[in-house]
Parts: structure tokens; C-alpha cells; sequence
């Protein structure tokens, strides 16, 4: 994947995040959105990445994870718990899908992992979230993405 | 028919048909012990096992191993194989003396006509293949128990006592090196203990090839005994003592003087391609004399 | 209509049992083994129903979590599911093993003997999480079950959610890397973690929708959940065909396709429509882990394999509907059983609820915090132990293997810190004498396993040259060997002990990993607390260490190598190396 190409994942990613929990939550809407973006992310990776490299098996799913991350900022309550449940998603998109590559000589990317873990912590000690911390996190977001 | 009854009769007919299930038990005994089996049927086996259709396995370049990279390896020591694809007819006569050397059983019928056989050598397109002792060996690291181990000398080892039979070891192989005893092979008559020093491993246990494992180590414990440095150069594993057309060669990659290294530096070495990347220590020779 | 139900359950554990039995008499040549991984329809079946445990508590942890309210009866309903699932799902891959009596080699405890379970295992992680899941969803459900009558139990509830949540996803990630973690070119994908997590999701709550539809209610919010789920098995499966080619259209159609249809109301809205399609699910889900665990593909199934499945479903049923008729107190509804009823969703709070909290302060984590540091600092140092134990033994290891295991132990022990509080409050003298002993019986239990069995050789006694070697005329026991003695005796153990024991009685350290079990060194202080006639014992009878040597040399020559062993523990290694030089010239 070369680093364009993540970086317009990255760019999709915002963009589905924008559609996610508008208005009232039906569980049916939200979940066909979601599996119509997973379904975009696959296409995605397909078009995008190289067949033979093994790590574009979980990219997708990273895909996801960091849109739902973005999704997160939107949300009218309980935006901390979602928040850190997000990254959470991300981190174990990451960790056990690293493991798993481990096994098969890619090197886990520890830089990564432990840096949505730390994003992840500290987002606990998050108070009541302004428009200025949203914006550092999403920061955040797209720096591991782009950079780890 | 009223619950207490109905209970009764239910538990009843589980004991009944737990008891059908193993209907062998209560005729087990002495009596079920049949007779060992003759040499003749090994050979026959040997035979049904080559005759089995099998292509040929992809093979690729691979350089000559060096040391091995686990924790606490031998720097002196590193037992191999190489086999001369050009002087190799495929007779079959290293996998008898296999089965000789280390009491490998013969298998059912059943097994038999499931392809199930239990040599550690097997013909593979008219090529013999064994377990290739990778130096970083997928076996060992799915093993859970810790059976499946790396000896400071190179050889991917089994420890049959603690082996609880996963089978993770036999899946995670690419190239199923190994072997898996469905059968009780003394109980079922299938085992003959042609060598004494080797076990003849139990119902359950993943078995393989030891590079002589048992041969190894009578030397090393003479070699210990004297105080001098062992380097492995008396022995020879059953295969290429064997072969007739002296295509297998056996003996240690670290040791210059080794007949494996002198015959080998001459040559290409190959490896089954799935294989390649885990550092074999058991590889093919072809061509450049 | 119960009866009916427990008959029919019982028709199908019948055969099943007698299925299993033969399994476990034949060992692994009973069922259809794939030939090229070894694995067969027990690892599917454990996976199968290891998802369907997930579900129970996974729906009610996380309904309860995410402040979705479900009435009572249909989480209790779940759980109890959950536990039942859980007993079938362990029976799998015990049975699966060709050597039963040897699993608790794969907990990472050391042994006496010095080995260790191989950590960097998939299946080392799975024990370690079964084992802790299945403890805390007993807790979980008898917490739950407590909670409507004591208040102290109510106020643990939903911090043992919070704690099972992650667990429950923990869990079955681990299964999946079982399959994600090998070089199975069939088993490849980073994506496996997330796949297996919404399958057994899925199947979950197929089983729920089923349960609920047998009990004569519905819950509409599970029922979207699993249309969504279906969607998102659909698209894991055609990733999966693009990532790998193969692709199973029976899987596709009886999990994905089919339960389209609850979008057509009169399947929806009828009871045998949502059952059906609920099956479907569950058959679905079933094929899909078979042709997982056969790539090359399925052959020879037999009566057995049919068997086991009957098996699985029936001990299920069976244990489910015992339970479920003991419960019925506590399940509240017990007279609308059979009635139609829809699933009323309570009103949310409008305060209380939502009222915020600052960051760190949430009544729960007031409640975990301690618990947690505890879990994490037993975690650490189970995690260091194993560390230490790994080096020693020379074993290749990488940290991330060693992640896996820390979720287990931090919420094990953590559920068990966070219990003690209201168990102590609750229990009277009974009680508290029940807890003593159960404690006192886990330490025997990991002292036996720590100590090991006495282990014989397998097949016959090795036999080589000099049988009976005799040190001729030993000195009676009061005075040490003389030189003659020696020099035989010495001569013996190099032969015979030296492979392992080393030549200056100070273990071979290069050799002894190519020996099992590993021997014990025998330092002068050991020696002495042992005594001469316990250690001759252990030389002619063997001990966990040692094979026996009876009948391979003389009782008279193994009291003279422990006089040996204990003249060699006396010199320095220094003199010892000079005396071996000596003694070659």
C-alpha cells in the first residue's frame, strides 16, 4: 500500500464516518451503512493493494475501525465510553491481526499498536469533549494512520 | 410412566449404548494381542505406499544451511541430509531400512486405503521426502505442549511422553512431514520391534523422522565420555546407509570436513518450495558437479 | 411441549452418546480426519458451539453495557444458554486429543521436571482463556441470578460485565487464531479475528431468537441484529473469496441468503417462519466451520461424525431444559411459558442514567479499579515468570505471543477479587469451610500437576552392553568407596548418567533438552536432604525425572553412584574437570 493510497483510505474513511449515526438510531440503517463501507473498503483494498502482500487481509477492517473512530465525535452522548470502545476496535483490529501476520515472518507493528493503546488510555481521562479535542484526536487518528 | 421412571429409563439407555459404543472393552485382554507381523508384510506395505499416485513436489534453490538461529544453538553442530537427485532411482529401500531402524508400525486397512501410512520416508513423485529439520520449524511453535523441540544440534525433536496429540504440529506443516498413530500398534499386532533401542511410540502420539536421533546420541555419549569434541563424524543415519546408490548423504553442515559438506559445496542445493523459507536442514542435490 | 422437547433431545443424545463413546475407545481413526491437516469435526463442532457460548453472555454483557435494556428472562435465558454451550464446546477438543490424560500439559505451569508449555501456542491461549471464561460466566449467572434479592450482588453486576465484555471477544479471538496463526494456506487471514467474532455472534443470536420463539416471545431488536449480522457474514465470506478463491455456496445461501426472508412479514411475523430461519442460520454456521477445518475438502463422513453432531445438540438440549425447568423460579414469566407475549423494552430512565460523570469517577470503575490493579500486577508477574522459565529453558519465544495470555489472567483474577467482597458477606461458617476446602483441593491440584506422574519408559527397556555392571565388593554403608570403586563406578556413570546428568554430576546443559524429562541437578544440599537409600530408590524404581534402572544394574551399583554423584557434588567443578583429565590419561 503506498502512501497515497493509505492516505485516501484515510480520506474515505472521514468521509463514511460523516454519514454514520445522523438522526434517529434504527439499528437497520446503521448496520446496512456499515456493511455498505466495509463492502467499499474491501472493493477498495482489492483495487488498491498489491494481492501478494499479506497485510491487506485485515485493511478493510482497518478501514472500519478508524471510521468509526471519526464517527464517534458526532455522537450526542456518551461520547467518551464510545470513544475509547472505537479505538478499542481498532486496537484489537491491529494487535491480533498483527499476531496473526507475525506467524507468517511480517513484523508486528508495535509502534502502532501501542500508540492507539496510549491514544486509547488517555481518551479515558477525557473530560467533557470540545470541539477543540475532537479535531486533536481525529489529529491523532489520521497521524497513527498515516505516519505508524 | 411417571418423571422418576422415565428418568431411569432414559439414564439406562445411555449406559447401554455408551457400553455399545465401546463394544471392544470387555473382550479386551491377552487374547486380542495377534500375532507380530513378518518382514515380508513391511516390504509389501513399503510397495502399496510407492505405488500410491503422488506428483512431484516443486522444488527451489535454496543456499547451503548454516548456523542455526534459535536460542542457545550449537555453533559446532548442525546435522543434515542431502539427497542426489541425479544418483536417486527411487528404489524405496531407504524407507525399509527406516522402518527397521525405528520400529515404525505397519497401518490398517483402513488406514492404508486412506493413504495413512505411517513411514517417515515417503516417495513423492519418485522423490524420497522425510521431515527436512527446518531450523525454524512452523511444528514447533504451534506445538502446545512443548513435545515438538529443537535440539541445540539442528534436529526438530519429539518428546513422545509429553505429546498430548493435538495434531496443531501435523496441520501446521506445509509439507506434512508428519506422521499421527491412530493405532495402538502393539495391541492391533501392527508393530515389530525390530531395534531395540528406539520406542515404539504409543496410540495418540505425532511421530517423524529423527534423523537417527538414537544413533546421535550413543556417539556424542561415547565422544562425552572420552572428552574429545563431538562433531558427529562416526555416525550415519539408516536411509543412506541403505541406499544403494549412495544418493543420500548424511552429516554435519558446520563441520568443513564433514562428507556432507565436501560433496555438497559442489553441488545445487534444492528444497521443496513451501519449505524454502524455514531454513531445512534435510535439502536436494541436482546438477553442478 | 417441554416433554416433547426432552424426548426429542434425548433421541438424539442417545445415539450420540454411542457415537461418543466409540470416539473416545477408537481415538482420533474413528471420525473422518482431513488428511492433510490432521483436524476434524470435533475442532469444528468446538468452534461451532464455542460461538453459540459467546452469544449468550456476549448479548447480555453487552446489551447491559451499552445501556440496552433487555428483560431479564431473555438474558438469564441467554446465559444459562451460555453455560450449556460451554460444557458441550470443551467436551470437543478434549476428545479430540489423541492423548486425553495428557492435557494439562498445556497449561503454561512449570513442571518439576522443568517443562514448559510452549506459550507461543495458539491452543496454550485458548486453554487459558476457556478455562477463565468458563469460571466467570458461572459467576456471571449466578451473580445475576442473586441480583434480584441481594442488593450487594446487584452492585457487582455490572462490573463483572464490564469485565466479561472484552473477555467473551478475547476468547473467541483466540479461536480464531487457532486458524489464523498456522501456515494452512486455507487458513490464511489477518481478518479472521473479526470474521470468527461476528459468526459466533450470529449463531448466537440465531439460538437466542430460537430459545425466545420456544419460550413464546419475541424480541424485535435481536431479530434486526441478525439480519444485520447475516450482512456482515455475507461480506466476510466474499473477502474471504477474494482473498483465497474458494468460496461455499451452501454457506452462503443457509446464513446469508435465507435470512433475507425475515424481511418478508409473514415470515417475520410467525413463529415456525422465525425458528426456520434461525435454523437455517445455525446450519449454516455449522457447514461453514466444517469446511473450515477440512480445506482439502470433506470426505468419508461417517455414523460417527453424524453421531457427534447429534451429540453435540443433544447434550445441549438435555442439559439446557433440566436447568431451564430448576430455574423457572428465577426465570419470572414461568406461567406465560407458552404464550404468546412480545418482549416489552422498559422504559428508559429519563435520569440517573445519564447523569455525567467525570472522567475515572462511574460508579463501576470505583468497583474495579482495585480488582483490576491486582489482575494486572498477577498478570505481570505470571508474565516475567514465564519469561524467566522461557530463557532458561532456551525456547524461542516473541512478545507478542505472550499478549494473548494477559487478558485471561488480569480478568480472572480480577472477578475473583471483585466476588470475595460480597462472598465473604454472604456465606455463613458452611459455607466459608466448603470455600477452605475447594481452595485446599486447587492447591493439592496444582501441587500434583507441578510434581508430575511417575513416568516409564515407553516400549521396552533399552538394552545395551555390560547388564548388570557390579562394582564388585562394595564397603559396607559407613565408610565411603575405595579407589578400585571408583574408578568402576565411575566408569558406569559416565556410561549411563553422565548423557544427561553431565560428567561432573552438574547437568549436561547442552544435552538434557534432547532428553525428557529433564534430569534434576544434584547439588550436595539436595543430596543430603534426600538421603543414600530414598536416592538408590529413585536410580532402580525412577521417579518423575528418572526412568528406572532395576534390573539394568545392580542395587549395590546404584548405591555406589549415589556415593559417586555425592563425591562429585562435594569437589568444585574446577577439581572435577582436572580429575576427568586425569582419569583419560
Amino acid at each position: 500500500m503506498t502512501p497515497l493510497m493509505s492516505s485516501l483510505a484515510c480520506v474515505m474513511a472521514l468521509a463514511q464516518a460523516f454519514f454514520l449515526w445522523r438522526g434517529k438510531m434504527h439499528i437497520l440503517k446503521e448496520g446496512l451503512l456499515l456493511f455498505g463501507f466495509f463492502c467499499i473498503s474491501c472493493v477498495f483494498t482489492l483495487l488498491v493493494g498489491s494481492p501478494d502482500d499479506p497485510q491487506i487481509e485485515h485493511y478493510p477492517l482497518r478501514m472500519l475501525a478508524l471510521c468509526l473512530c471519526f464517527s464517534t465525535t458526532s455522537l450526542p452522548r456518551y461520547r467518551r465510553r464510545y470513544l475509547v470502545m472505537a479505538q478499542a476496535f481498532w486496537l484489537w483490529v491491529e494487535l491480533f491481526g498483527g499476531i496473526a501476520l507475525a506467524y507468517r515472518g511480517i513484523e508486528f507493528a508495535w509502534a502502532r499498536s501501542l500508540a492507539i493503546f496510549l491514544l486509547c488510555c488517555s481518551s479515558t481521562l477525557l473530560s467533557r469533549i470540545s470541539k477543540e479535542m475532537e479535531f486533536c484526536l481525529m489529529v491523532f487518528w489520521i497521524a497513527i494512520w498515516i505516519l505508524f | 410412566m411417571d418423571r422418576r421412571e422415565f428418568i431411569k429409563w432414559c439414564s439406562l439407555l445411555a449406559v447401554g449404548s455408551m457400553l455399545g459404543g465401546c463394544r471392544k472393552l470387555p473382550f479386551m485382554g491377552d487374547a486380542a494381542k495377534k500375532d507380530l507381523p513378518s518382514l515380508k508384510m513391511f516390504e509389501a506395505e513399503v510397495r502399496r505406499a510407492m505405488s500410491k499416485p503422488s506428483h512431484r513436489m516443486e522444488l527451489v534453490r535454496v543456499p547451503m544451511p548454516g548456523r542455526l538461529k534459535t536460542l542457545g544453538a550449537s555453533l559446532e553442530n548442525r546435522f543434515g541430509m542431502a539427497i542426489d537427485l541425479d544418483a536417486c532411482d527411487g528404489c524405496g529401500k531407504c524407507i525399509l531400512a527406516c522402518i527397521q531402524e525405528n520400529n515404525i508400525p505397519l497401518v490398517t486397512e483402513d488406514e492404508a486405503a486412506k493413504g495413512r501410512f505411517m513411514h517417515w520416508i515417503e516417495m513423492r513423485g519418485g522423490v524420497p521426502f522425510m521431515c527436512a529439520h527446518c531450523g525454524n520449524a512452523p511444528c514447533e511453535r504451534a506445538c502446545p505442549t512443548g513435545a515438538a523441540n529443537h535440539t541445540p544440534d539442528g534436529l526438530s525433536a519429539m518428546m513422545y511422553k509429553r505429546c498430548t496429540g493435538s495434531r496443531y504440529c501435523g496441520a501446521n506443516c506445509p509439507e506434512h512431514a508428519r506422521k499421527f498413530n491412530f493405532n495402538d500398534a502393539v495391541q492391533q499386532g501392527l508393530s515389530l520391534k525390530f531395534n531395540d533401542k528406539v520406542p515404539v511410540r504409543s496410540k495418540g502420539v505425532m511421530e517423524k523422522c529423527s534423523l537417527c536421533l538414537h544413533r546421535l546420541q550413543d556417539d556424542r555419549l561415547e565422544v562425552k565420555t572420552a572428552g574429545g569434541v563431538w562433531r558427529g563424524r562416526g555416525v550415519n543415519t539408516a536411509c543412506a546407509e541403505a541406499c544403494p546408490k549412495k544418493a543420500i548423504v548424511f552429516g554435519n553442515w558446520l563441520d568443513p570436513d564433514s562428507p556432507l559438506v565436501k560433496v555438497a559445496r559442489r553441488r545445487d542445493l534444492y528444497a521443496p518450495a513451501d519449505l524454502a523459507g524455514l531454513d531445512p536442514s534435510i535439502v536436494y542435490m541436482m546438477g553442478g558437479k | 411441549m417441554v416433554r416433547i422437547l426432552f424426548i426429542v433431545f434425548l433421541c438424539l443424545l442417545v445415539p450420540g452418546l454411542a457415537s461418543m463413546g466409540y470416539s473416545l475407545w477408537q481415538g482420533p481413526a474413528a471420525w473422518s480426519v482431513d488428511t492433510g491437516v490432521f483436524w476434524g469435526l470435533p475442532i469444528s463442532l468446538f468452534v461451532f458451539w464455542i460461538g453459540l457460548a459467546h452469544a449468550g453472555t456476549l448479548i447480555s454483557a453487552i446489551f447491559l453495557v451499552l445501556d440496552v435494556k433487555m428483560e431479564r428472562r431473555t438474558s438469564i435465558l441467554a446465559e444459562l444458554a451460555t453455560l450449556c454451550a460451554l460444557v458441550v464446546a470443551v467436551i470437543f477438543p478434549l476428545m479430540h486429543l489423541g492423548v486425553i490424560q495428557n492435557f494439562y500439559m498445556v497449561a503454561p505451569y512449570m513442571e518439576s521436571r522443568g517443562s514448559m508449555a510452549n506459550v507461543c501456542s495458539p491452543l496454550v491461549w485458548d486453554f487459558c482463556c476457556i478455562l477463565a471464561y468458563g469460571l466467570l460466566s458461572v459467576v456471571y449467572l449466578v451473580v445475576h441470578v442473586l441480583a434480584d434479592k441481594s442488593a450487594v450482588a446487584a452492585s457487582i453486576h455490572r462490573p463483572l460485565a464490564w469485565l466479561l465484555f472484552p473477555m467473551v471477544l478475547w476468547v473467541h479471538t483466540i479461536v480464531s487464531l487457532d486458524f489464523a496463526a498456522t501456515f494452512v494456506p486455507a487458513w490464511r487471514g489477518a481478518f479472521f479475528p473479526i470474521y470468527f467474532i461476528v459468526g459466533a455472534v450470529f449463531s448466537g443470536l440465531a439460538m437466542v431468537n430460537i430459545m425466545l420463539c420456544a419460550e413464546g416471545y419475541r424480541m424485535r431488536q435481536l431479530e434486526k441484529l441478525m439480519l444485520v449480522g447475516s450482512w456482515f457474514l455475507g461480506a466476510f465470506l466474499l473477502w474471504d473469496f477474494a482473498l483465497k478463491g474458494n468460496l461455499s455456496v451452501t454457506v452462503l445461501v443457509f446464513a446469508v441468503l435465507l435470512p433475507q426472508l425475515m424481511f418478508v412479514s409473514a415470515v417475520r411475523e410467525s413463529t415456525l417462519g422465525r425458528v426456520l430461519v434461525s435454523s437455517s442460520i445455525i446450519v449454516g454456521l455449522l457447514l461453514e466451520r466444517v469446511f473450515l477445518v477440512f480445506p482439502s475438502g470433506v470426505v468419508g463422513f461417517g455414523w460417527v461424525d453424524l453421531g457427534l453432531i447429534c451429540f453435540g445438540f443433544g447434550l445441549f438440549g438435555v442439559i439446557f431444559l433440566v436447568a431451564r425447568l430448576k430455574l423457572s423460579r428465577v426465570i419470572e414469566g414461568e406461567e406465560v411459558l407458552m404464550g404468546e407475549v412480545e418482549e416489552t423494552v422498559p422504559k428508559r430512565p429519563a435520569t440517573g442514567r445519564f447523569s455525567y460523570f467525570a472522567p475515572l469517577t462511574t460508579p463501576e470503575f470505583r468497583m474495579l479499579r482495585f480488582p483490576l490493579l491486582l489482575g494486572i500486577i498477577a498478570c505481570t508477574l505470571f508474565l516475567v515468570w514465564v519469561v524467566g522459565c522461557l530463557e532458561e529453558n532456551g525456547i524461542a519465544f516473541s512478545d507478542a505471543n505472550l499478549v494473548p495470555l494477559t487478558c485471561p489472567i488480569i480478568t480472572t483474577v480480577a472477578g475473583i477479587v471483585l466476588c470475595l467482597r460480597p462472598l465473604v458477606m454472604h456465606i455463613g461458617k458452611v459455607g466459608g469451610v466448603v470455600m477452605v476446602a475447594l481452595a485446599a483441593l486447587l492447591g493439592v491440584l496444582a501441587g500434583m500437576v507441578y510434581g508430575g506422574v511417575t513416568s516409564v519408559p515407553s516400549g521396552a527397556v533399552v538394552s545395551s552392553t555390560g547388564d548388570m555392571l557390579d562394582v564388585g565388593t562394595l564397603p559396607d554403608s559407613t565408610s565411603t568407596l575405595d579407589s578400585v570403586a571408583i574408578i568402576r563406578t565411575k566408569a558406569v556413570f559416565e556410561a549411563r548418567c553422565a548423557g544427561c546428568h553431565g560428567a561432573d554430576g552438574r547437568l549436561n546443559e547442552k544435552f538434557v533438552r534432547e532428553y525428557y524429562p529433564v534430569p534434576q541437578n544434584l547439588d550436595i544440599s539436595r543430596m543430603d536432604a534426600l538421603g543414600e537409600d530414598s536416592l538408590v530408590n529413585v536410580i532402580l524404581n525412577g521417579r518423575t525425572n528418572m526412568n528406572p534402572y532395576a534390573g539394568r544394574i545392580s542395587p549395590q551399583m546404584a548405591r555406589g553412584l549415589v556415593r559417586y554423584m555425592r563425591l562429585l557434588a562435594e569437589t568444585p567443578a574446577a577439581d572435577n574437570a582436572a580429575r576427568n583429565e586425569g582419569g583419560d590419561e
